[in-house]
C-alpha cells in the first residue's frame, strides 16, 4: 500500500518534470539558436542544422558585431552606439531615481494639500502611451537646443520615468510607519535628516527594484532613441536595428545574432547580480520596528 | 522647569471637532495621565502638545513660553511612542544619540550621556544591537533612553506599556514609576488602562468625546467622581449602578421578591434635586458578606443577593447578581463558601456611595 503510493507520487513528480523541461527547451531554444549561430562562420549557416553545436567555433562574427558591422553608411560596429546607451542610461537611472525617491518620501509622509491629486497626476503618467507624447516632447527638446544630443535623451527617460520611480518609492515608503518620522521630528531632525538618516538606509530592496526597472526600460528603449537622437547618439538599440537591416552583399546571420546578444547583454547582467534583491524588494512590505 | 498649561485647546479635522475648548494646567515634575476610551482625542491631545499637529485654537504655554507656534525640536520635549518608534537601521547606543547628534552636540558628550542613561534603564549590554534583535521590554526601554537622552522638559508617553504581555507591563508600569521619582521630570501619560492611571497617577484627566470630565487625584477620581461616565470608567471590577425609587429620603431595593428601603448618606442632596427615580453608584467592595462591625457605621444594611455567577479572581471572589433588574457585583472573600444559584444576605454598606441623575448623568450632591 504505501509503496504503491509512493510509486504514485514518483510517476506524478517525473510528469511534471517531464512538462517543465519541455516547456524550458522551448523556452531557451531561440537563445540556444542564437548562441550558436554567432559562433558559426556563414558557410556553415547556410549548409548545416539550425540546431546543431558548431563544429569550428569562431568569435569573428562577435568582433565584427562589436567594432566593423556596418549600421548603414558606417561601419564601426556597435561599439560607439553601446557607449551611447551607457552614457545616456547612468545619468538617466541615477537622476529619475533619486527624484523618485524624493518624491516618494514627500508623497508618502509629508502629507499637504493636494499631495494626493499630484500623486494620482504622476500615477496617471505610468499610463500615458509613448507615442502620445512624442510630438510635444520632440517641439520641446528643439526649443531648449538638446534635439539629437544625449542630454535630450537623459531628459526624456528621466522625465518618463520619473511617474514610475515616484511610484515604486511612495509605496514602498507608505509602509514605513509614521511614527518614525514623528520620532525624528522630535528629536530635532528636518525633512532632509530625516530622509538621510532613518529612510535611505531602510531603503536598499526599493532601490534595487527601482534601478533594475529604469535600467531595463531605458536600455531596452527604441522608439526614445529613433526619434530624438542624431546620426551621433543612437543609443544600441537603433544601432542593432540597422546593423540587422543593413546588407552588404550577403546577410550575415552569425554577425546579426551577436549583435543582439551583445545589445540584450548589460540587461541580463543587472538582473543576474541584482535579481535575488528584485524579488525580496517586491515582496518587502513590512519594515519591522 | 517644566510646567505646562493648555489654555482653551481646540483641534478639529476637517468638520470633525476632536478636541473641545480644553483646559489643563500641569505643574511642573507632576505625572498626569490622560485616559478615556478609543478615539476620545488623548492621543491628539498628545500630538499638540509636542507640536507634531497644528492647533485649530487656544494655546500651549512650557514654563511660561507660548510654544503653539514652535516646532517639535524647539518645545524641549520628548516622546516615548506606543510602538516604539526605534529607527531599525541603527543599533541601540546611536538610536539614543541620535537626538544629540543632531542637535550637533560633540562625540564626548555624548557618549557621557549615553553611559548614564544606559546604566539608569540597564541596557548597557545592548547597545550593539539593532532593535529587531530586542525583545519588547528592551525596546521599552530604549525607547525610554531616547527620550531620556535629551534631558527634556517634559516627557510624553502615548500608551508606551500596551504592545507589552501583561507580566512585563507591570515590571515596566512600576520602572516606569520609579523612574518618576529619580529624575523628577514633568511627565504626561496616555493611556486607556484604568489600573496604569490608577497606580501612576499624581492625577488623572478622564477625556470624552474631546471634553476633560474631571481632573484630579486617583482617590478623587475613584472615590468622588462627577459624572456616570468617570464612576464607570474607573474601577475593575467596575461600579455598580442600580436604578432606584426615591421613598423618604430612602432607595427602594428590589432583590427579586424581598423589598428593602435603602438608607444613604447625601440625603439632602437628593431632596434637593426632586427625582423620583436616581441612579445609585457603589463599589463592589462596599458589598460583601456579613462581617462584624467594627465602628458604629449607620450605613450598613443588610440585602439579600442571589448569586448568579461566581467569578474567583484568586484574592478574593466576585458574585454576580440583579437587584433592581440591575446587574451588581459584589465583591466576597474567596473563604466565604458560596455557591452559584444560592441566595444569601448581602453586607451593604453606603457610607460610601454616590447619587447620579439617571437622565443627566451627573451627580447629585
Amino acid at each position: 500500500m504505501n509503496s504503491f503510493k509512493l510509486t504514485n507520487i514518483n510517476i506524478g513528480r517525473t510528469l511534471i518534470y517531464l512538462i517543465l523541461l519541455f516547456f524550458a527547451f522551448i523556452y531557451l531554444a531561440p537563445l540556444y539558436v542564437m548562441f550558436t549561430t554567432s559562433l558559426k562562420d556563414i558557410e556553415e549557416i547556410r549548409s548545416g542544422n539550425l540546431m546543431a553545436l558548431p563544429m569550428d567555433p569562431t568569435f569573428y562574427a562577435w568582433k565584427k558585431a562589436w567594432s566593423s558591422a556596418c549600421t548603414g553608411s558606417e561601419c564601426r560596429g556597435l561599439a560607439p552606439f553601446f557607449w551611447n546607451s551607457v552614457r545616456i542610461v547612468f545619468p538617466a537611472v541615477i537622476i529619475s531615481t533619486i527624484i523618485g525617491a524624493f518624491n516618494g518620501y514627500a508623497l508618502a509622509k509629508w502629507k499637504f494639500k493636494g499631495s494626493e491629486f499630484i500623486f494620482g497626476a504622476l500615477l496617471f503618467g505610468c499610463f500615458i502611451p509613448f507615442q502620445v507624447i512624442l510630438l510635444p516632447m520632440a517641439k520641446l527638446l528643439g526649443s531648449l537646443g538638446l534635439a539629437n544630443t544625449v542630454t535630450g535623451l537623459v531628459l526624456v527617460h528621466v522625465i518618463y520615468g520619473v511617474a514610475f520611480t515616484t511610484l515604486f518609492f511612495r509605496n514602498y515608503y507608505v509602509g514605513i510607519p509614521t511614527e518614525l518620522v514623528k520620532a525624528a521630528k522630535l528629536d530635532g531632525a528636518g525633512f532632509f535628516a530625516i530622509f538621510r538618516h532613518v529612510f535611505i538606509p531602510l531603503s536598499t530592496p526599493i532601490f534595487v527594484v527601482t534601478i533594475i526597472w529604469q535600467f531595463t526600460q531605458i536600455w531596452n528603449d527604441f522608439l526614445f532613441g529613433v526619434v530624438y537622437s542624431g546620426s551621433g547618439t543612437q543609443p544600441i538599440t537603433v544601432a542593432l536595428n540597422n546593423l540587422v537591416n543593413t546588407s552588404v552583399g550577403g546577410k550575415e546571420y552569425n554577425v546579426d545574432m551577436a549583435a543582439a546578444i551583445i545589445a540584450a547583454m548589460p540587461t541580463l547582467v543587472v538582473y543576474v547580480i541584482a535579481g535575488k534583491y528584485f524579488v525580496k524588494g517586491l515582496t518587502a512590505g513590512a519594515v519591522k520596528g | 522647569m517644566g510646567s505646562i498649561s493648555l489654555n482653551g485647546i481646540k483641534k478639529s479635522f476637517g468638520e470633525t471637532e476632536v478636541l473641545k475648548d480644553i483646559n489643563l494646567d500641569i505643574k511642573d515634575g507632576e505625572f498626569l495621565i490622560l485616559i478615556g476610551p478609543s478615539g476620545c482625542g488623548k492621543s491628539t491631545l498628545m500630538n499638540l502638545i509636542a507640536g507634531l499637529e497644528e492647533l485649530t485654537g487656544g494655546e500651549i504655554v512650557i514654563d511660561g513660553n507660548d510654544v503653539s507656534e514652535e516646532s517639535p525640536k524647539d518645545r524641549d520635549i520628548a516622546m516615548v511612542f506606543q510602538s516604539y518608534a526605534l529607527y531599525p537601521t541603527m543599533n541601540v547606543a546611536r538610536n539614543i544619540c541620535f537626538g544629540l547628534e543632531m542637535s550637533k552636540m560633540p562625540k564626548n558628550e555624548q557618549e557621557i550621556i549615553l553611559k548614564r542613561v544606559s546604566s539608569l534603564l540597564q541596557i548597557d549590554h545592548l547597545l550593539d544591537r539593532k532593535p529587531g534583535q530586542l525583545s519588547g521590554g528592551q525596546r521599552q526601554r530604549v525607547a525610554m533612553g531616547r527620550a531620556l537622552a535629551r534631558s527634556p522638559k517634559v516627557f510624553l508617553f502615548d500608551e508606551p506599556l500596551s504592545n507589552l504581555d501583561a507580566k512585563l507591563r507591570v515590571e515596566m508600569r512600576t520602572e516606569i514609576k520609579k523612574l518618576h521619582k529619580r529624575i523628577g521630570t514633568t511627565i504626561v501619560y496616555v493611556t486607556h488602562d484604568q489600573i496604569e492611571a490608577m497606580t501612576l497617577a499624581d492625577r488623572i484627566a478622564v477625556l470624552k468625546d474631546g471634553e476633560l470630565q474631571q481632573v484630579g487625584t486617583p482617590y478623587e477620581i475613584y472615590n468622588d467622581p462627577v459624572s456616570h461616565f468617570v464612576a464607570d470608567f474607573m474601577g475593575s471590577p467596575g461600579m455598580n449602578f442600580i436604578e432606584c425609587i426615591v421613598k423618604d429620603q430612602n432607595l427602594i431595593i428590589d432583590s427579586g421578591g424581598e423589598k428593602y428601603e435603602l438608607s444613604i448618606p447625601c440625603k439632602d442632596a437628593l431632596n434637593n434635586s426632586n427625582l423620583d427615580v436616581v441612579l445609585l453608584g457603589i463599589r463592589p467592595e462596599m458589598l460583601t458578606e456579613i462581617q462584624p462591625l467594627v465602628a458604629d457605621n449607620s450605613f450598613v444594611q443588610q440585602i439579600k443577593f442571589d448569586v448568579e455567577v461566581l467569578e474567583p479572581m484568586g484574592a478574593d471572589t466576585v458574585a454576580i447578581g440583579q437587584w433592581n433588574e440591575n446587574e451588581v457585583m459584589a465583591r466576597l472573600s474567596p473563604e466565604s463558601g458560596n455557591t452559584a444559584g444560592k441566595g444569601f444576605d448581602l453586607q451593604v454598606d453606603t457610607s460610601k456611595a454616590i447619587l447620579f441623575d439617571p437622565n443627566t448623568g451627573l451627580r447629585i450632591r
